[in-house]
């Protein structure tokens, strides 16, 4: 039989030709206009704005603040916990907030430690998630709490029982861990903001000017100014890496450190910040998604090629938490005890199973069949309803971990499923506090670290290579 | 002896705001003498300017040791003031030690860097400063003084190494 030789396509025929200027850093404009795209993007409002702030904080009034007011005057038995489910929807929000947090260290800190160029626009968006995510964990322990009012027998100060706190007990590692994170990620949104407040003060009018001026302290962009606040930088860029870890790690361990089925487990840790950057960097997209689409001029800051970048990013961190998944899954399931394979059989095929189910759907299945694809990865829409869908698996995975599992316990008589009460409405309200302060901030603080970005733009250029030209990146500072 | 004269040349980029320090250098003057403004960080070498010096990392390190005190009285410290035995867990185990030693001392080494911008940048700063609005869109600001007999030749000078514009300058108000 003949057999025809058929010539190979020369490989260059098929390559695509990417405009350089599709990329950020590849397409300066001037320093003023960005400046003057920034201010705009911040200081532009109409009527749907303030309506979603209206609504949004009407929303708050009622949901969280009146029906926290309830919680408190009734105490907690309007809430569904009770015997054997006394961690309920609240400490859920905990672990969700705290895990909605790490998206900004984790974009900021880790990428900037490891130059990642992608991350500059973005990153300030990032780091605001972080501070009111951990403004929303915080408002959740005092939700769990209960008595509110005596919150200040956690700090190490003696009180009228005469006792001090036990810093033996991981409850509070834990308000060490989230207390440092808290005021290291506001101190750390904060020092890269100064330059673009300097910038806003410079072309503001009215109260913002004073504003502005006051928050700018004076900043002028002078060397030693910037020597300062470069070094300070990346001293915490490198150190609230570890605190970021520890933080959910020792969240963790509030669970793990109970000899309890379905959470006495060595792989909890890891297993804990990997779903906290699972959730965060997902709510990343969304927010992303939003500020581009409601914000004027933030299609040239943020580009197809960061929702590509994002999209990747959190395909390999899904990919990650399934591993730690099936780890804490398989070895109870193969060897555990008959209270360990009642909680397995319980989620599998019992009332818990369409959670279950849900939340595997959820954090490895849309991920996994949308992320794949380059094309899909540049649709932020796309991304957007992923991110919607991640930070649902993630919040179903917290529901299940938490409420689910404290159902199974060694005393069958008091299994009991869980159903929250109150705590649905004061969810919704902190969800709703979460975007109002978000939306707030939005009009008061540039979301774009102008100065990053042009930085970013000085530093790169092309350069002829052979018959191409190839990205030559530049060391500044 | 008449008083120096505070001038500002202003430089759209970083090549010619080079060559306009490598200028006054040249007209004898000194680094001393020379501040300049800019709208993002640059390395010193790339203008020709010494190190600008930081106690930055000092302070950190200082406030990470005390946030290393405060942690081990937190966790050491207090037992001994009140003994409160959980568990039978020793009173004094390593782990936790290790643990609220580590988030104080993480605290404290970021917390003083913080307080170490404020120190060494004299911030908050509200007094009237040499200053202008173009740096933060992007300019190159070099301020100088030199003796007024020296304007006309620097004027001169700079224009032709790129400035835009080389005025005499007061201090003003943010």
């Amino acid at each position: 039989m003949a057999v025809t030789a058929k010539a190979l396509p020369h490989a260059h025929a098929q390559e695509e030709h990417e405009d350089p200027r599709e990329h950020l850093m590849l397409d300066p404009r001037p320093r003023g206009e960005m400046n003057a795209m920034a201010m705009e993007a911040m200081l532009s409002t109409n009527w749907k704005f303030w309506l979603v702030i209206v609504i949004l904080a009407a929303t708050v009034a009622y949901c969280l603040f009146y029906e926290w007011g309830v919680l408190i005057f009734e105490g907690q038995g309007v809430a569904g916990v009770t015997r054997p489910d006394y961690w309920g929807v609240f400490l859920v929000d905990v672990v969700f907030w705290i895990g909605i947090s790490h998206a900004g260290t984790f974009i900021s800190a880790l990428l900037r430690v490891l130059k990642v160029e992608a991350r500059r626009p973005f990153t300030r968006a990032a780091e605001l998630m972080t501070t009111f995510g951990l403004v929303q964990a915080g408002i959740s322990v005092f939700l769990h709490l209960g008595r509110v009012w005596l919150t200040y027998w956690m700090i190490p100060l003696p009180n009228q029982r005469g006792l001090w706190p036990d810093f033996h007990s991981p409850l509070m590692w834990d308000f060490m861990a989230i207390t440092t994170y808290l005021l290291c990620s506001t101190m750390y949104l904060y020092m890269p903001l100064i330059p673009d407040l300097a910038m806003a003060r410079d072309r503001s009018t009215g109260w913002r000017k004073l504003l502005y001026r006051v928050m700018a302290l004076g900043f002028r962009g002078n060397e030693f100014q910037w020597k300062h606040l470069t070094t300070a930088m990346n001293i915490f860029a490198f150190a609230i890496i570890p605190v970021m870890f520890s933080v959910h790690t020792i969240v963790s361990w509030d669970f793990a450190m109970a000899s309890r089925p379905g959470w006495s487990s060595t792989v909890f840790g890891p297993y804990f910040v990997i779903g906290a950057l699972h959730s965060g960097i997902a709510a990343v997209l969304l927010v992303l998604f939003l500020i581009r689409s409601t914000m004027k001029h933030m299609d040239y800051f943020l580009r197809l090629e960061h929702f590509d970048f994002l999209g990747k990013l959190s395909l390999v961190i899904s990919m990650i938490w399934a591993y730690f998944y099936f780890n804490d899954y398989i070895v109870p399931w193969y060897g555990g005890g008959t209270i360990e394979k009642t909680l397995l059989d319980f989620l599998a095929r019992g009332p818990a199973s369409p959670l279950w189910y849900a939340m595997l759907f959820c954090n490895i299945v849309v991920p996994w069949a949308i992320l794949w694809n380059k094309n899909w990865r540049r649709k932020p829409w796309l991304l957007a309803l992923v991110g919607i869908a991640v930070n649902i698996g993630m919040y179903l995975e917290r529901y299940i971990i938490i409420p689910v599992t404290v159902t199974i316990t060694r005393d069958p008589f008091t299994w009991r499923l869980y159903h929250p009460a109150i705590e649905i409405p004061i969810t919704i309200g902190m969800f709703a506090l979460f975007l109002l302060l978000y939306m707030l901030a939005s009009r008061i603080i540039p979301l774009i670290p102008v100065w990053e970005v042009e930085e970013g733009q000085a530093a790169h250029s092309l350069r002829k290579l052979g018959k191409t030209e190839v990205v030559s990146l530049s060391e500044l500072e | 002896m008449s008083e120096n004269l505070t001038l500002l040349a202003l430089f759209s980029d970083v090549e010619p705001a080079s060559r306009g320090i490598e200028t006054l250098h040249e007209l004898g003057l000194e680094d001393k003498d020379i501040n300049v403004l800019s709208g993002i960080p640059l390395k010193n070498t790339i203008l020709g300017r010494p190190a600008a010096k930081t106690n930055v990392p000092r302070i950190g390190m200082l406030g990470a040791l005390l946030g290393l005190g405060l942690g081990l009285f937190f966790i050491q410290g207090i037992p001994l003031i009140y003994p409160l035995y959980v568990g039978g867990q020793s009173l004094f185990p390593i782990p936790p030690t290790l643990i609220i030693s580590f988030e104080m001392a993480m605290l404290g080494l970021m917390g003083f860097s913080f307080i170490g911008v404020f120190i060494e940048s004299r911030f908050p700063s509200f007094e009237p400063e040499n200053y202008v609005p173009e740096v933060s869109d992007g300019k190159i600001a070099v301020f100088f003084s030199c003796p007024p007999d020296l304007q006309n030749k620097a004027t001169g000078l700079l224009s032709t190494a790129g400035a835009e514009v080389v005025k005499p300058v007061e201090a003003q108000q943010l």
